[in-house]
């Protein structure tokens, strides 16, 4: 019998705790991604979900904890091995966080363009083969952030996050607010853009139904700790009362059928 | 009694030290963005732009300002020194005013109203949106991308817009005391030439360049430290012009009083 190869860790965070005066957030939070894995954390609004994030991507400092990406010790490294580190994420805000004095074509490429410098056209090719990639509108690409839906902001943000093929992509709520048919398509790119880029990827989320289609593995965040983790087909067996709560509201024969 | 004594101290001192923290806070901000805006590479298109934003759309606002100051200040001065026979004065006390103290100051307040309100809105809402943070994860520091083009624009502009806004200023002077008051032009002219020194630009200047300091550095700390969504930026946009005009106007009698005290 073939031996299966050990997967390489590529996000790992240890006792890792947050907490804003007084205030704790997150308590010893321990859990890792591994090479080809999308991971799925979920949890009720407030629950510290995108606090996290913002630790791993060093935005927010944790009180105690480390946080390992590719084996490098992130808290306390030095900002500019930090920003080196983090030039090699894609990563999603909630909001989208695309700048409005940009084209969304300049939103696109900014990170290229700012690693590499590129002419104009240069820069409009590129952002043009990616907004193919994802099955966009290339109309858009002229167009201001303002100018588009909500719905097409994220997948725009979704399209800067994933330029320059970046190993690890972090998406914080890709679907919130957008209507259900938006949702999947969100999703599907999400499954395209990890695909593509052969990488692994963190995706925030309370939309269950997004859980069921993208992610290999969920953890719950609950009372500032990890309170379940498992693959999403053993989340809709589990006896967590937290997350019966939140499949509750989804047919899960709809998913699993 | 006691306790209620203990409350006020408590709140007094609590309100004190957060007062202390925020002077500390801002003085740590301005030291970066100092060391941000000297320090290689320079943004250049975006300094352009702010060089545009700053200098060529505030001439039209400044310009008026300081062209009716300097027919007012005409007026007035020619009607309160007819008195004592002094109607020769005009020109001197129209360009003393205005090039010392009425053309850097009067530049300052509106560039603070116009700019620095529009600089503190602009930041804040990056920031509440959560577009500064992810400017620092696309490899691209904030400090150096946002507010570094600013300072330096404000650095160049605002003293080339305080040197227009006198010329005007004078010119308003000019026009009311030949085609309302009648002035001999050349006289006028002449006197006012007479009198300008070159203390008095040098003086513009630096306060020019002081207050574009201040408007720059006021409105980007109040917009990047903003927080609490809509109402954070509300905030930020209120202090940074409120503060930056108080400290305008504070600063002023500081440098007059180093040149002229």
């Amino acid at each position: 019998m073939k031996k299966r190869k050990k997967k390489k860790i590529i996000i790992k965070v240890s006792d890792l705790s947050k907490s804003f005066n007084n205030n704790i957030v997150l308590k010893n939070i321990n859990f890792q991604l591994l090479e080809g894995e999308t991971l799925a954390i979920i949890g009720a609004s407030g629950s510290g979900k995108s606090v996290l994030l913002k630790n791993i991507i060093g935005i927010l400092k944790p009180d105690k904890g480390s946080i390992e990406i590719n084996d490098t010790e992130m808290v306390n490294l030095p900002t500019k091995l930090k920003e080196k580190i983090l030039l090699d994420l894609g990563i999603t805000f909630q909001h989208g966080a695309l700048f409005d004095s940009l084209k969304n074509w300049e939103n696109i490429i900014f990170k290229t363009a700012n690693k590499e410098k590129m002419n104009n056209k240069k820069g409009k090719q590129l952002a043009f083969s990616i907004i193919n990639q994802l099955g966009l509108q290339t109309e858009i690409l002229d167009l201001y952030p303002s100018e588009i839906s909500g719905g097409m902001q994220k997948r725009v943000a979704i399209a800067r996050a994933i330029c320059g093929n970046p190993k690890i992509l972090l998406f914080d709520e890709p679907t919130s607010g957008l209507d259900p048919v938006t949702g999947s398509l969100i999703d599907q790119l999400i499954k395209t853009a990890v695909r593509t880029v052969g990488g692994s990827a963190i995706t925030i989320t309370h939309d269950m139904a997004s859980v069921c289609r993208i992610a290999d593995k969920v953890i719950l965040i609950d009372n500032q700790t990890i309170s379940w983790s498992g693959t999403p087909k053993q989340m809709f067996n589990s006896a967590n009362t937290k997350i019966q709560e939140f499949i509750e509201p989804i047919n899960s024969k709809i998913f699993f059928k | 009694m006691r306790d209620l004594f203990l409350d006020i101290l408590g709140t007094t001192g609590k309100k004190f030290i957060n007062f202390v923290a925020n002077i500390g806070h801002f003085f740590i901000f301005f030291g970066n963005a100092i060391y941000w805006a000297l320090k290689p590479p320079w943004y250049l298109k975006r300094i352009f732009q702010q060089i545009i934003d700053i200098g060529y759309f505030s001439l039209p606002v400044v310009g008026l300002t300081t062209f009716f100051s300097g027919m007012v200040l005409a007026l007035q001065t020619y009607n309160g020194f007819t008195d004592f026979n002094s109607e020769s004065t005009v020109a001197r006390i129209v360009l003393t005013s205005i090039t010392r103290e009425l053309g850097p100051v009067l530049t300052g307040l509106m560039v603070a109203g116009r700019i620095g309100a529009k600089m503190a809105a602009e930041i804040a809402t990056m920031r509440v949106t959560e577009q500064i943070d992810a400017l620092g994860t696309l490899g691209t520091r904030p400090m150096q991308y946002l507010i570094a083009p600013k300072i330096i624009a404000s650095l160049v502009c605002i003293p080339i817009l305080v040197l227009i806004g006198n010329t005007i200023g004078i010119l308003g002077g000019y026009v009311i005391a030949i085609y309302k008051l009648n002035f001999n032009p050349n006289l006028y002219l002449y006197a006012t030439m007479e009198y300008l020194q070159l203390i008095d630009i040098i003086q513009g200047t630096v306060k020019a360049s002081v207050f574009g300091l201040i408007i720059s550095m006021v409105s980007c700390y109040f917009g990047y430290n903003a927080s609490k969504g809509a109402e954070g930026v509300g905030f930020a946009t209120t202090s940074s012009v409120v503060i930056s005009s108080v400290m305008i106007l504070t600063s002023t009698y500081i440098i007059t009083a180093l040149f002229f005290g």
